[in-house]
């Protein structure tokens, strides 16, 4: 298992390696001219404390531009490993600030969406493996399906409208039930603390509903398929055959089985609730990790956007690595190596 | 019982029949029979798949969604009238300047003959004109200026004043003082002026005492004298003479030399008596009078301006001049070999020709059009004219004027430039149209405002026949784009999952069937691409290109490229799997003992036995390529304007939220575009799992 483990590490590292290489790569072939001119915008912009000049010196002497593609990676990859991101050009704070600043507003939504992904996802799968061809089976998987082909955006979008628009002229409500966009009311400074939490937590029920809505339907279909294949098996007709109750069958025998997969994807996915959502942050204004990487990478903040393409393909490679792990960890039967 | 003959023919056929009965009783019999073959109907492989794709109810409702997607966005264009960028325009009135009217007062000058008008020449015209309106009595004055002197007489019609050159005629002059010198009674003595003789100490004496006594004025030797320019101390003596007029020529009458005395004691330097005019000039207290003698008209003044009856046409300033001249004189006159003359006595004057067709008519109204231009014709003017002086009659500020007009339209192109159309109806014809003006006086004018029809990008409108979703923010036709919009985004989808299968076929086909380091590197290949985060990789990208502003078309390229390059991976991984597997069976072996080539055994043995997994996948991720280019579009970044994806109208109308509470009757429908297509894409990708691997199904 350790042995596993520490060779899983090591090639993820590799892997890291080479993504950084590429995405290294990717910056080091934007022309110098698109470099110094984002450089000359983003140094006008009110609150930046230093000039363009300043930071075309730095991000030469932190990704070693003058080094060419080798030298400069590992002088990249040097300030990198010691945790010297260098400034962020858009937000003109230090990376690892800007960073801490936002991550914990992807978490949040991100762990809010995760749970309750699987408290309406798994469920339904299930059930719909349970009732094959039946109604319930076909409305689970056309739900599934639509939620898997709408664009975010589009889902976002329709949901403001309803929820943040439409929803007040129905019911003639005083005031919109939801802000279209925003983390905070307009009185949020007046509120307690206990009514500032609500406050910002009011204006996550939007985008979540949004990611749980697009979310949803990969997990249930995941479960579904597991489950169908479970209720397939031949320990499934014996229990049946032993005459224990269907009731029994489908929650100690089928669907811990079923569970196998189901954590190992789940598990494997943890990490990604930092990666923070870009569009739907975007859209609604919440100030996650995936609004600040949005506005820098549009705007062409070099710093911050190297850092969080690296950021998320550590992450990715830490799902995998969990998955790898946990489903050793989960089903016995699995021989590691 | 009798023999009949029978034909040996007869004989056969009845066998025959026989025969036939008793197979068909046999094949009968034998249906019931377990193991005959002809029992059970043998499907080919392919058209098993499709009997179990098509009893697939959600895979049917994708395929219909499809089909429907395909002849909507590729048919589709070809039947419906509108292109992509095509704009539409709609015709509003408009309450807009019209025109402007005024009741001029100022004289402008024109030329006559070959006089070129000297600015200084025109500017004192002007003052002598203002001077001889001022004054009721003036009828005409002299100005003299560096060129010359010029006469410049108001005509019977008051509105023109005629100049003209003159050459000067000493007439007469006569001396009013002379200057003696000068004297303080400190110094107890005059100096006296060249050319003058002492007069003595008396003289002296009776000047300084006219001074102290403050008469300034005195009497010696019969002749008298004052003091000018005096002080407590001193001042300077003239002689005051008797101003007899010494004439040049023949004496004139006394009343002419009161007029002289007049137009000197009010310092004017020119005055007119009995229709001459006559210029004064003085140089040491001798005034010298000279007749004007004209020679040449060189200008006409004139607050007139000439309406052509021939709507627009214009007239030379030559043809002005003469016109007014002969208004002033009353002569004909000739231009251009037509022979014209005046008619006065009319409320305006009027120029007709030999034959009497009235050609222009002179009036102190000016009307003319927004632009600056003279572009109406006379009877508008007319109107105009009547309407202004009733409402000044009435006092009143503003007036309405009824009045039939040529309907026009303002038309912007797209650059913004503005011209001005004729409304022709289906005939052909002008559309003459009765349009309420508006007069509004102004401080010192009038201001015509009237609606104007306009020609006006069809924006954001509502649903019509016309535009069944209406029109977007440019004045493009909605559904057109959606169908345009349609066709790229398909475009898109098929051409990535295209490249991408492509390449994780190459790739993973090589990895699978060679195994060892190649299978390892190219793995660790998908590792790493599978680590590569493609959305912010292609936001950079598409930052990148909006900087360098890359045409929509290259964006497009650009874009499908990045996305198939980034998305091999998966298929790669996909096919690797398969060819392992398949790599141990039979038939590979086979292949390989006959001498196979290695790029036949993978492409022609293999990936063959892959299609049907990579048909699964290609279907299902065209879902997803299409959702990536519309996000990518919505987010400004993917398939950019003229150019229209589903993804950059939902983004042009999304971006600010009242118009995507406003107009939801655009971005709905399109967003369901792209979720349909996606479901359908989704619907048949799992209708073509389960038809070609039934495993799943019970």
């Amino acid at each position: 298992m350790l042995k596993f483990t520490i060779k899983r590490l090591l090639i993820s590292v590799v892997i890291l390696f080479f993504v950084m290489f590429i995405v290294y790569t990717l910056m080091f072939s934007l022309p110098t001219s698109y470099m110094e001119k984002t450089a000359r915008e983003l140094a006008t912009k009110p609150g930046s404390l230093k000039s363009a000049s300043e930071w075309l010196a730095e991000l030469n002497a932190q990704y070693g531009m003058d080094k060419g593609l080798v030298g400069g990676f590992f002088t990249w990859l040097g300030s990198f490993a010691v945790g010297d991101f260098g400034e962020s050009w858009q937000w003109t704070k230090d990376v690892t600030s800007v960073f801490n600043s936002t991550v914990w507003y992807s978490f949040a939504l991100g762990l809010v969406c995760f749970i309750f992904e699987i408290l309406i996802a798994i469920p339904l799968g299930v059930l719909a493996a349970k009732k094959q061809y039946s109604i319930t089976d076909y409305s689970v998987t056309v739900f599934a399906l639509i939620g898997i082909s709408m664009p975010t955006f589009f889902v976002a979008t329709v949901y403001k409208l309803l929820f943040a628009v439409k929803l007040q002229d129905w019911f003639g409500l005083s005031k919109p039930l939801f802000d279209i966009s925003g983390m905070q009311s307009r009185d949020y400074v007046n509120l307690s603390d206990v009514g500032k939490f609500f406050d910002v937590a009011k204006h996550f029920v939007l985008p979540a509903l949004t990611l749980v809505t697009v979310s949803i339907g990969s997990l249930m279909r995941y479960t579904r398929t597991n489950m169908l294949e479970v209720l397939n098996a031949d320990y499934i007709r014996t229990a049946r055959a032993k005459g224990l109750s269907e009731k029994k069958v489908i929650n100690y025998h089928a669907f811990r089985n079923t569970l196998i997969p189901i954590v190992t994807i789940l598990g494997g996915s943890l990490p990604g609730l930092f990666s923070g959502a870009l569009i739907t942050e975007t859209l609604f204004g919440i100030r996650g990790i995936g609004y600040a990487s949005y506005y820098s990478m549009v705007a062409g903040d070099i710093p911050f956007t190297m850092f969080y393409l690296s950021f998320i393909a550590i992450l990715t490679l830490l799902g995998n690595l969990i998955a790898d792990i946990l489903y050793a960890v989960v089903d016995p039967r699995v021989r590691l190596n | 019982m009798a023999f009949e003959k029978k034909s040996f023919n007869e004989v056969l056929k009845q066998r025959e029949l026989r025969e036939q009965a008793e197979r068909a009783q046999k094949a009968a019999d034998d249906h019931i029979a377990l193991d005959d073959s002809q029992r059970v109907k043998v499907l080919s492989p392919g058209r098993l798949v499709f009997k179990r794709f098509i009893r697939n109810r959600l895979a049917i409702v994708g395929t219909c969604i499809l089909i429907f997607m395909f002849l909507f966005s590729f048919l589709g264009p070809l039947f419906y009238a509108y292109g992509q960028t095509e704009r539409f325009y709609k015709h509003e009135y408009q309450q807009s300047d019209y025109a402007g009217a005024q009741l001029r007062t100022e004289f402008t000058n024109y030329a006559c003959g070959d006089y070129v008008i000297d600015k200084e020449v025109a500017r004192r015209v002007n003052s002598a004109i203002i001077a001889i309106n001022s004054d009721e009595e003036a009828e005409a004055t002299v100005i003299n200026v560096a060129s010359g002197n010029y006469l410049v007489a108001a005509a019977e019609d008051e509105n023109i004043f005629v100049v003209t050159d003159c050459t000067q005629q000493d007439v007469a002059s006569f001396v009013d003082t002379i200057e003696i010198g000068s004297f303080t009674t400190i110094e107890g003595k005059i100096t006296y002026n060249d050319g003058v003789k002492d007069l003595g100490a008396a003289f002296y004496e009776a000047a300084a005492a006219a001074l102290k006594g403050k008469t300034y004025a005195f009497t010696f030797g019969g002749k008298n004298y004052e003091i000018r320019n005096y002080n407590k101390v001193g001042g300077t003596i003239f002689e005051i003479s008797d101003r007899a007029f010494t004439y040049v020529g023949a004496s004139l009458s006394p009343e002419f030399e009161t007029a002289v005395l007049e137009a000197v004691a009010a310092k004017q330097i020119a005055f007119v008596f009995e229709n001459d005019a006559y210029l004064i000039s003085e140089e040491n207290g001798k005034y010298s009078i000279s007749v004007s003698i004209p020679n040449e008209i060189v200008m006409v003044s004139t607050t007139y301006v000439l309406n052509a009856y021939e709507k627009g046409k214009q007239f030379s300033d030559s043809f002005k001049a003469d016109a007014l001249l002969s208004v002033a004189s009353g002569d004909a006159f000739e231009e251009n070999g037509v022979t014209y003359h005046a008619v006065t006595g009319e409320e305006k004057p009027e120029i007709v020709t030999e034959d009497g067709t009235p050609i222009a008519q002179l009036s102190n109204f000016v009307v003319r059009g927004a632009d600056g231009k003279d572009s109406f014709d006379i009877a508008f003017k007319d109107a105009v004219e009547d309407a202004v002086m009733d409402m000044e009659s009435r006092g009143e500020k503003s007036t309405v004027l009824t009045y039939d007009l040529l309907l026009k339209e303002t038309q912007t192109d797209e650059k913004g430039n503005e011209t001005v159309v004729v409304v022709r109806d289906e005939n052909g014809n002008e559309v003459y149209q009765s349009t309420d003006i508006n007069i509004r006086k102004l401080v010192n004018d009038y201001e015509l405002t009237c609606p104007i029809l306009s020609r006006l990008f069809d924006i954001n409108s509502s649903p019509s026949a016309d535009h069944l979703f209406g029109t977007d923010s440019d004045g493009y036709d909605v559904l057109a784009r959606m169908m345009y919009g349609g066709r790229i985004s398909l475009m898109v989808g098929f051409v990535v999952v295209i490249l991408e299968t492509l390449l994780g076929t190459i790739m993973g086909g090589i990895a699978g069937y060679f195994g060892g380091w190649v299978d390892n590197l190219i793995m660790r290949l998908v590792d790493i691409f599978y680590c590569i985060p493609s959305m912010p990789i292609l936001i950079i990208t598409g930052a990148f290109m909006d900087a360098e502003k890359l045409s929509p078309y290259v964006r497009l390229m650009w874009m499908m490229a990045i996305l198939g390059f980034l998305g091999w991976a998966g298929v790669a991984r996909l096919v690797r799997g398969q060819i392992l597997s398949l790599r141990e069976q039979e038939f590979m072996v086979a292949a390989e003992a006959t001498g196979v080539r290695v790029r036949k055994r993978i492409f022609r043995h293999l990936v063959p036995n892959v299609m049907p997994q990579l048909i699964v996948t290609a279907t299902a991720g065209l879902g997803g390529v299409i959702i990536t280019e519309s996000t990518l579009s919505f987010l400004g970044l993917g398939v950019k304007h003229p150019l229209a994806t589903w993804g950059t109208m939902i983004n042009s109308i999304t971006q600010r939220n009242e118009d995507m509470i406003k107009y939801t009757y655009i971005w709905i429908p399109v967003g369901l575009l792209i979720c349909l297509t996606v479901i359908a894409f989704n619907f048949v990708g799992d209708g073509l799992r389960d038809a070609f691997d039934p495993k799943m199904k019970k």
